[in-house]
């Protein structure tokens, strides 16, 4: 052990901090994002309307078919030709987050609308409530409150599958801590503080996880 | 104010309702009833075009229900409804329940709608309770507030289905009596339910469905002297004698 020098990670502390930033930026962006289109592709399977309601199936299925990575390497390609000119790694991996997350996210909150009760719909439409406020006030606030356990479990998952982004050269808290271990050869160290990291803020989300599904379980 | 006539709805080829006319006069009372899985919800549901028909037509205070060029949201402001499970909105404490439509629907400023939900509670005997959630209150309360939900809308007519069926014995009346004081003021009601006492005491007419069918429509007095039917006969005897 008295090879170890871990005042490596002190040293470096602020250039890690501002890595781990660009993580938590990067997942809490996806996850606003992913879930604004997720609800929407989730409303869309469960309009009723059999065209809107095959498109909203066939994106889920689509990206759900797809490793995260080959959506990360496609959109790094892929925006900066649509939009014909470079966008840089940021732009282009957080719209890819956002779309393959919203896959995921629209099965969850679609599940989660179903499970409010029919009664509730037809209570709101008896008040003169139309589709949007019948939704918005009455069946997502309700469908919200259960999903948010499985939410967060997303989230986690997110969290850790940001991790990716080194693939298109965006400096993310695992890229930050690569980047010290190899320059510094402290290799050892900066990896298990790196698991460290992302062990710790998995278990407080899962921990979080947890109080949720007791406090709806009562 | 309320006129069906020959209202037919079906389930793909189930026939849930078949050639259902009746009317519900201004301030009129009338009570729904049968045996279950007779039509009753589906019937009252369609007055308001909550459960859409095929055949007939239904109008509301001389609104078309069937007709698709008819704002069935504006309609359905005008007609409360309460429901066997109250339906409250779980994530609203009791006072917003009864705001939330009030100024979404009929964009009420907020201090008036608050005003009237408070006036509203008390009216119904929870002004005590206006801070707590649905799940908070006993199921007679939740029905209370319910009706208040439904008032706040200054409604021309009232829907009930089965308004005390999911309640303990003991919380029945609670509702009741608010029913009929409504119905004493002179409210439009059309009410689903098994209460033979107080369709007796409040009733001007009694409906009697069976298989979809309007079987019975009477008035009150006749219906519980001397029923046509045999079927309502025998609902009857099996209702007040169990
Ligand atoms: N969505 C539906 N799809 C198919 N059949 C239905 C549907 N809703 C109701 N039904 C059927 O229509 C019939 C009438 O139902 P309805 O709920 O109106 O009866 P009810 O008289 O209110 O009965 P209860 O006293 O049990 O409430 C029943 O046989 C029921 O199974
Ligand atoms: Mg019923």
């Amino acid at each position: 052990m008295s090879d170890f020098d871990f005042s490596v990670i002190l040293d470096n502390l602020p250039f890690l901090i501002e890595g781990l930033g660009m993580t938590f930026l990067l997942t809490l962006l996806a996850i606003a994002g992913g879930l604004a289109i997720g609800t929407l592709l989730a409303l869309a399977r469960l309009s009723g309307f059999a065209p809107l309601a095959m498109v909203a199936a066939a994106y889920t299925n689509f990206f759900r078919s797809l490793p995260l990575i080959l959506v990360i390497f496609w959109f790094y390609f892929l925006v900066p030709l649509i939009l014909g000119r470079p966008v840089g790694g940021f732009y282009s991996v957080l719209v890819a987050f956002i779309l393959f997350e919203a896959a995921y996210y629209s099965e969850i909150i679609r599940a989660g609308i179903s499970s409010v009760r029919s009664g509730q719909v037809a209570a709101a439409r008896a008040l003169g409530m139309n589709y949007w406020q019948t939704m918005g006030d009455v069946v997502l606030p309700q469908a919200f409150r259960a999903m948010t356990p499985v939410l967060l479990t997303q989230a986690i998952i997110l969290f850790q599958d940001t991790s990716l982004v080194y693939v298109v050269g965006l400096k993310d808290f695992l890229v930050s801590a690569e980047l010290v271990a190899n320059r510094d050869q402290r290799l050892v160290e900066m990896f298990t503080f790196a698991a460290a990291v992302y062990l710790v803020f998995c278990l407080l989300g899962s921990y979080a996880v947890r109080r949720l599904q007791q406090r709806f379980a009562t | 104010m309320i006129v069906l006539d020959k209202v037919s709805k079906r389930y793909g080829d189930f026939q849930v309702l078949t050639d259902c006319s009746t009317q519900v006069a201004r301030s009129e009372v009338v009570v729904v009833c049968g045996p279950s899985g007779s039509g009753k919800s589906t019937l009252i549901k369609t007055v308001n075009g909550l459960e859409p028909f095929q055949g007939g037509t239904i109008t509301v205070d001389g609104i078309d229900v069937g007709d698709p060029k008819t704002d069935l949201t504006r309609l359905r402001a005008r007609i409360g409804m309460v429901f066997q499970n109250f339906e409250l909105f779980p994530h609203m404490s009791v006072v917003q329940n009864i705001r939330v439509a009030q100024i979404k629907v009929l964009k009420r400023p907020e201090a008036e709608a608050h005003q009237k939900a408070l006036a509203l509670l008390d009216r119904v005997g929870l002004g005590e309770q206006a801070e707590k959630f649905p799940s908070q209150l006993s199921g007679g309360q939740q029905q209370r507030v319910a009706i208040a939900r439904a008032l706040a809308m200054d409604p021309i007519a009232m829907l009930f289905d089965e308004p005390t069926s999911a309640l303990d014995p003991e919380m029945i009346n609670e509702v009741l009596d608010v029913m009929q004081e409504l119905a004493a003021e002179g409210m439009t009601m059309m009410v689903v339910t098994h209460e033979m006492g107080f369709a007796r005491r409040v009733a001007d007419r009694v409906i009697f469905m069976d298989e979809g069918r309007i079987v019975e429509d009477a008035e009150t007095d006749q219906f519980f002297g001397t029923p046509r039917s045999d079927r309502a006969q025998l609902f009857l005897s099996k209702i007040l004698h169990h």
